[in-house]
């Protein structure tokens, strides 16, 4: 190994490390975008959930949109306990969901705002645990629930940073909206990160569908071109580097 | 925590804010202004700074700062007094109705 080599951060994702020179790069933001239904967020709850018990890497998975107890059974037909992981202390699961009964209903919008509130709260629980990776699912959410988007661009930079800074590797979900073909929602998603993940569940024919990713950036690493197949498995997910997608 | 404890006729007003937030200390002097315009006597102000006390952030789901919460309602940025004043009509006019209801 060089000087340089950069230090990779197993994904958890059986598969997916040798599409990307053993994983991601350390304190890197990685944007998985995707339609709705492609598995992004069982992915990133994958590497919060492995990070923990595999590789001794504490995560906080702030959840945006799907309420903690949806996520939980989720998982749990994967095998994977995140409540026991939370008892554990091991990893958080931060409820930023909108059904949260106590969130106040937001009556007015000024563009005069920061997000300093959310870093605040994310750093809080990155410190509390000596956290290595956290996960932002979903990032598209803030498209609903804030109107002024400049301001959200420019603080979506400053929040990856903060978080970044603090040597966690950071997974953010964006979804694709249908028929959209961009990354989503903001049009900059790919900017705010160094490595962008794409997923996909395409209709091959009129009664089946082919699950599949593609690494389409990530700097500073020779990455597979190809668009692989994926499976959605009993035990999560599972990349078969040598398959090529035939839906693509 | 919508109504302090030891005078639960006073409706509570609470802003979060922060140490890094720049709008954070006009949005304050609003609040402090519009509270003063209406009398002391009907209002309690609250400071959340969420840089020391990030869990009542996370509490109430406070992304974005500042915010002013009146009852079950808020508004994000620096507000018009105009605004929290028709929060605060709104919240007085839910409060009698539920007295009366009683």
């Amino acid at each position: 190994m060089s000087d340089h080599a950069i230090e990779r951060v197993k994904t958890g994702i059986p598969g997916l490390d040798e599409l990307i020179e053993g994983g991601f790069p350390r304190g890197d933001t990685i944007l998985i975008a995707g339609k709705a239904g492609t598995g992004k967020s069982i992915l990133a709850t994958q590497f919060i959930y492995k990070g923990a018990t595999e590789y001794n890497e504490p995560g906080v998975f702030v959840t945006l949109e799907e309420p903690p107890h949806l996520i939980k059974r989720n998982m749990i037909r994967f095998g994977m306990d995140l409540d026991k992981l939370v008892a554990e202390k091991k990893i958080a699961i931060v409820d930023l969901s909108p059904s949260k009964e106590v969130t106040p209903v937001t009556i007015g919008e000024y563009p005069s705002f920061d997000l300093s509130g959310l870093e605040a709260i994310i750093l809080n629980h990155v410190k509390k645990l000596n956290a290595k990776r956290v996960v932002l699912d979903t990032l598209s959410i803030m498209a609903y629930k804030f109107r002024s988007r400049d301001i959200l661009r420019e603080e979506f930079f400053k929040l990856t940073a903060s978080i970044t800074r603090t040597g966690c590797t950071l997974l953010l979900t964006s979804e694709i909206p249908a028929n959209d073909q961009g990354l989503g929602v903001f049009d900059i998603e790919a900017f705010l990160a160094s490595g962008v993940i794409v997923l996909y569940n395409e209709k091959i024919s009129d009664t089946s569908r082919s699950r599949s990713i593609e690494v389409l950036k990530l700097r500073g690493s020779k990455h597979s071109s190809r668009i692989h197949s994926m499976r959605i498995t009993d035990e999560g997910i599972r990349v078969w580097p040598e398959e090529i997608s035939p839906g693509t | 925590m919508s109504k302090q404890k030891d005078d639960p006729e006073k409706i509570e007003v609470v802003l979060f804010k922060s140490d890094t937030c720049a709008f954070c200390p006009r949005a304050e002097e609003v609040v402090r202004e519009t509270i003063r315009d209406f009398g002391s006597d009907v209002f309690t102000l609250r400071v959340v700074n969420v840089s020391e006390n990030p869990e009542a952030a996370e509490e109430f789901g406070i992304f974005a700062l500042p915010t002013v919460m009146i009852g079950g309602m808020s508004v994000t940025g620096i507000p018009e007094p105009d605004m929290l004043m028709k929060m605060v009509l709104g919240i007085k006019v839910m409060t009698k109705r539920k007295v009366r209801s009683k």
